[in-house]
This record gives C-alpha cells, structure tokens and sequence, in this order.
C-alpha cells in the first residue's frame, strides 16, 4: 500500500478509534500486533515483555487517540516507534534491576549459561541495548526508515513510497542512521546502564 | 575499477540491513571482493546490525505471533483505561460518539487548561458550557443538577440558557478541570442510560416524545442529536485551540446531524422563502423555501462545512460552496443557516 492509499485508511481508522468505535481497536490489532509484538520481541528477546509492550502500546493508542496524527505520518510507523520506545524502557528497567542483583551477590555469573561464555553474552546484551538506545534517539524521520527496514522488512524502495520521499533521500536517511549507530559502539565510555530513562 | 565503488557505498547501508532489491544485492560482494576500504566498512554496519540483533547464544529473537489470549488481553487491556463508546439506539448514538471523543481529547488539555478556546471561555470553562447545555436535556429526562440551580424563571430560553451557561462556569471554576471533567462525564454517561437513549421503537411516551429546548420543540430523539451536534462542535474548538486536528464525526451520524439541521433550517426559513435546492455531498438534496415556485438557485456544501455553517464556525460569506442562479435568494439560506447557530 503506498502513501496515498495508506492515508486515508489511517485517517478513517483513526477516526473511528477518536470516537470510541472498538471494532477499530480490534482492527489496527490485527493488521499491525505482529509488528509491534515482532519489534518489542527483538529488543527485549522475552516473549513475556513483548505481550507488556503490546498491551501498553495498543492501550496508548486507544486512550490517547490524539497522540497519533494522520497527517504526520502512517500508523504503521508510529505504532512501530512506540513499541521500540516502551521496549527500550523496559530492558534499561530490566537492566537496573539486573546490575543491582549483580551489586548483591553476583547472581548473573553464577547462572550458567549455554553458548559463548556469560561474559560475551552479557557484553553481547549490554551492546544490543546501547544500539537499541541508541536508535531511539535518532531523529524521527532515520527511525521511521531503519523501522521499516529492519522490523517491516521493507526494501529501502519500498519504505520511500510508504514514506512519501525519494528512493534517494530514503537511501541516505539508512546510511547516516547506520553510521550514528556504529559510532555508538565505538564509544567506550559510554555508561549503558545509566543513560537517561 | 570494475565495479561502481560510488554506487555500492551508498548501499551498504540499505544491504546492511538487508533492504535491497535482489538486483542490487548481486552488486555489493562483486565489488566488496575487489575494494578493501568498502569492505571494511561493510563488515562494521553488518556488525552492527548483528549486535543490534542481540546476543547469538539467545538463539532467534522470538516472533511477534501469539494466540487469541494474547489478542484478548491486549484489547481487554485497552477498555479498561478507556470505555468503548456505549451501545445505544440510533438516534442516540452520534451523542455516544460525540462524548466519547470528547474524552479521548480531553487529557491532551492537561496543564493548558486555561488556554483560550471559543467566546471568552477557556478550556475548562467549555466543558463547564457542555455540563450546562447537556444539563438541559438531563433535567427534562428526570436526572439531577449537579450544580446549584440558577434564577432564570422570568427568562426567556436564550438568555435563561446564557445565565445557566455562566453560573456553572463561575461555579465550575471554584473547582478543578478534572473535577469539572468528571461532573460533565458522569451526567453524559448518565444521560446515555437512560430510556430515551435505549428506545429503539422511539415511543411516543419516550424517544418519540415533543418537547422544548433551545428553543424548538423535537422529539426527545432529535434533542440527542442536538446534544452530539454541540458536543462535537466544542470538541472541535477544543482541538482548534490546543492545536489538534479533531476528525469529522463517523460519516452515517453526520448524515443524521446534517438532515436535522437541514429540517430546522427549512422551517426557519418558511414555506415562502425563494426556493434553493440544497445539495449536501455525498448525501441528499432538498428544496427549501416555497413549493409553489420554480427553484431559483442551487447551493451544493460539504456535509462538515455545513454543520460548521450551522453551528456558527464558518461565516456565510466564506463557507466554501458551489452555487448557481439567484444570488439573493442563495445568500438568504447562508445568513438563515448561520443564524440557527445558539454554540
């Protein structure tokens, strides 16, 4: 579906959603829970967290209607950022409370962990939360295209015609995008767990 | 250099994150094999995404399918923050609506509630409006006052509803918005449980009953719509002020606001006005004015542009609109229109 088909069907769901209708709750469910579990999954890997991440995002749609504007941009994204933003929220939480334990007595060592050994693993994850943290800073118009590309599975083509903007400019949004976030990691004194909840 | 080093570059982000077409992807390892510098690059934006892919010994990240328990609570989740619009009869169902999203726009006023929206009313002075002018109907249907009676007995309608409209809101702002929020919300959902808003069959004893408000006599069921017609109207002011772009209502219930307004409007204007024929877009068409006489003009507006004509938004100079024959004769339906407005 390109731009201008898309907005007028989020327009007239958005609509019903602003006037209480539920069948359109129902609807924006099932054409874009997947996404938002699938987006969730990936940056929290706990299909527990991913259902709180859905739960909150579809609830946030429903009551506060208005934070989403047709005119600004399609429902597939803007779910899509959101479940990015609630799912980072949710691993520096989970983080926090993890290094607080570890202050304690050390429990994540002493889990025994299968695959490479716990301390890459728990670097690997220390990483993946920077990145994630990382994108979520992005300018608004890079994420919208790293979240059609990388969670939608959208080529760079096709996430310019849902955008509205040339294959180009979509082209260069995903270089520049990449590169902040490559640079994230070769940060080293970046301090993960503490960068602004 | 065989390959296209510019051109390759330029995609190693898009292939990266594997968003490429086929065609393209065939491109970069040609190239990759023979520029050490890309390659380099590459390496690093595929790591990247690797790690943004968290850790390998996790396995897969799980995928974002789940069973109908999950959908069920997801959904059962959202209506317990928010309520669905309640199911009512036709007739009463635009007001459900109406009120509904009233409520959705509402927390978007929290900590501006004393931005200037319509008339010298602030935010919260235009919901202590609506607790006033749906209380009109309340009353009628036999629910309480939530606010102190006023003295409008030797008033006529317009000024008594004038002086109703200021008490509550003088009252309403020795309270908080939330508080004002809570008495407007709890009266609408009141007035939506009643029997008149539940009467399918429009009995003459309920739905179906004449009275007088504002200053026309309607069956109770059309004072309903009167009731989402305004609720609506201020919701949009609302919007306008707080710099939101509030949706026309649901296109069947402005089919019903706009055919009420259309009958008011024709038996203001009276069976010997010049005849027009209205058009509303993607509706119906009425001749207003006498019926003796050939029709001297035809006036064509969209349904949103007529209600906000009729509820006093639009000004009948400006609303935009097709016309054609007697100009006079159109300009009396614009002003007429325009006057019905009591908002």
């Amino acid at each position: 579906m390109d731009s201008e088909e898309r907005a007028p069907a989020d327009a007239d769901l958005h609509g019903r959603l602003v006037y209480g209708d539920e069948s359109a709750l129902a609807e924006a469910y099932t054409a874009y829970g997947a996404l938002v579990r699938r987006v969730a999954a990936r940056v929290t890997r706990s299909p527990a967290a991913a259902e709180d991440v859905a739960q909150e995002v579809f609830a946030q749609l429903w009551s506060r209607p208005y934070a989403f504007d047709a005119r600004r941009g399609s429902l597939r994204t803007w779910l899509s950022l959101l479940a990015h933003r609630r799912a980072v929220d949710w691993v520096r939480g989970e983080a926090r409370h993890r290094k607080d334990v570890r202050a304690d007595d050390s429990a994540l060592h002493a889990i025994p962990e299968p695959g490479p050994g716990p301390d890459e693993t728990v670097v690997d994850r220390e990483r993946a939360l920077l990145l994630h943290s990382a994108l979520a800073e992005l300018p608004q118009p890079q994420r919208e295209v790293v979240h059609l590309a990388y969670f939608a599975g959208r080529s760079y083509r096709q996430a310019a015609v849902e955008l509205g903007i040339p294959e180009g400019t979509a082209k260069t949004r995903l270089r520049t995008a990449l590169r902040t976030l490559a640079e994230t990691l070769a940060d080293p004194t970046d301090p993960v767990w503490e960068r602004g909840a | 250099m065989t390959t296209d080093h510019d051109g390759v570059r330029e995609l190693l982000a898009a292939w990266a994150f594997d968003a490429l077409s086929p065609a393209e992807r065939a491109a970069v390892p040609l190239h990759l094999a023979e520029c050490a510098s890309c390659a380099a690059q590459a390496r690093r934006l595929r790591e990247t995404v690797r790690l943004l892919d968290g850790p390998a010994s996790q396995g897969p990240a799980p995928d974002g399918e789940v069973g109908d328990s999950g959908s069920r609570n997801v959904l059962s989740a959202a209506l317990t923050r928010r309520p669905a619009a309640p199911r009512v009869a036709a007739h009463a169902a635009p007001y459900a609506a109406a009120v509904s999203g009233l409520t959705a726009l509402l927390p978007e006023a929290d900590g501006r509630w004393g931005t200037p929206v319509v008339h010298d009313w602030d935010a919260h002075a235009t919901v202590a409006h609506l607790l006033a002018a749906d209380e009109h109907l309340a009353l009628l249907l036999g629910l309480d006052a939530r606010v102190p009676p006023s003295r409008t007995e030797k008033l006529g309608w317009a000024r008594a509803w004038e002086r109703r409209t200021a008490d509550v809101i003088a009252h309403e702002h020795g309270r908080t918005p939330e508080e004002t929020v809570a008495a407007w919300s709890a009266q609408a959902r009141e007035l939506l449980a009643t029997p008149e808003a539940l009467d399918r069959a429009r009995d003459p004893e309920r739905a179906g009953r004449a009275v007088t408000l504002t200053g026309v006599r309607l069956p109770v069921a059309d004072h309903f719509l009167v009731r989402a017609f305004e609720t609506w109207i201020h919701t949009d002011d609302l919007g306008r002020a707080l710099g939101l772009n509030v949706p026309p209502p649901p296109e069947e219930h402005l089919r019903q606001l706009v055919r009420l307004a259309v009958r008011i409007l024709g038996t203001a204007l009276g069976p010997s006005a010049p005849p027009v024929l209205l058009t509303v877009t993607g509706g119906d068409a009425w001749v207003l004015g006498s019926e003796s006489e050939p029709v001297r003009a035809e006036l064509t507006l969209d349904p949103v542009d007529f209600c906000l004509l009729v509820g006093g938004r639009q000004a009948p100079r400006e609303v935009p609109r097709r016309e054609t024959g007697d100009t006079a004769a159109v300009s009396a339906v614009l002003q007429r229109a325009a006057s019905l407005a009591w908002l």
